[in-house]
């Protein structure tokens, strides 16, 4: 079995230094969130602490990156 | 899908506010015109949104199905279409809440990947034993890693290891060690300890900032 990495241990371990918003408030600004990125617009500006969130929330993070993808008109896998 | 097979949710209009509808594109008009309306029309729109929802929550599915080889076509499909009808009663019921930041259909979206991906989680985790005691704080690689570097990160595993045991509540040494450390979905451990993944993150938040602050001080 692979071992998990260390650096990634102790990212998951710390988690976002920055302020960062909770997971519900990640669900009500999604959608405006990921609007604005793939409109090329400053969504980190727009939606502060969302960015921050993600980087320490895997669920969250995966929530993100399928909206994205589907609101992007990419393929499922 | 007519309306006729779909979940059971009340035919009545929303007790709504007037529309705030100005800024809206035509299409999102369009999805609360119809989901406002009485009757057959307010029918259709949910039959069109219940389509809608069952196309996101397939996404999903489709998206996560290479982790998940133990689950067949047929479970799948399950999945997506309890997804959708559970996104479908959340929407419905959360219709006065659209503010209109984002198109109608994006904001619907949302509803079903996360009743998807809650339920997917849950389902790879099914019958599996949640460890909540430390698994691996000396299994890690440190692959790519000048020697110095790891030994520096070591010594702040063994920091942050003695930290966890002396000065995180109960509570929050168990958030952090299965959710940080050993990887369980925070929908499963919410499951399994009667709680809700926001008050799970607020736990884990608060835990990690102890942490960081209880290093500095060092």
């Amino acid at each position: 079995m692979e071992r998990p990495d260390l650096t990634d241990a102790l990212g998951r371990l710390l988690g976002p230094a920055e302020p960062e918003i909770g997971c519900d408030e990640c669900f009500e600004l999604l959608d405006r969130y990921v609007e604005l990125e793939l409109a090329g617009a400053d969504a980190d500006a727009a939606v502060p602490g969302l960015r921050a969130h993600l980087s320490g929330c895997p669920a969250c993070r995966e929530e993100h990156e399928s909206l994205r993808a589907l609101v992007g008109g990419e393929p499922p896998a | 899908m007519t309306a006729a097979t779909l979940p059971s949710v009340s035919t009545m209009p929303p007790a709504s506010g007037e529309l705030t509808e100005s800024g809206l594109d035509e299409e999102s008009r369009e999805w609360l015109r119809g989901l406002h309306a009485e009757g057959s029309a307010r029918e259709d729109a949910i039959a069109r949104l219940h389509g809608l929802l069952v196309r996101a929550a397939s996404f999903e599915v489709a998206r996560r199905r290479p982790s998940l080889p133990h689950l067949r076509g047929n479970d799948l499909d399950d999945i997506a279409h309890q997804a959708a009808d559970d996104a479908l009663v959340s929407v419905l019921r959360r219709l006065d809440d659209y503010r209109g930041d984002s198109r109608f259909t994006t904001w619907v979206y949302k509803f079903a990947l996360l009743e998807a991906a809650v339920k997917l989680r849950t389902r790879s985790w099914q019958g599996r034993e949640v460890p909540l005691e430390p698994e691996s704080w000396t299994v890690f690689s440190s692959t790519g890693l000048e020697p110095d570097e790891e030994l520096e990160q070591a010594e702040l595993l063994a920091r942050l290891q003695r930290a966890v045991a002396d000065i995180l509540t109960p509570h929050q040494r168990t958030v952090l060690v299965a959710l940080a450390l050993n990887g369980v979905p925070i929908d499963v451990l919410a499951e399994r300890l009667g709680t809700t993944r926001g008050a799970l993150y607020k736990a884990l938040h608060d835990a990690r900032r102890k942490l960081r602050s209880h290093l500095e001080e060092e």
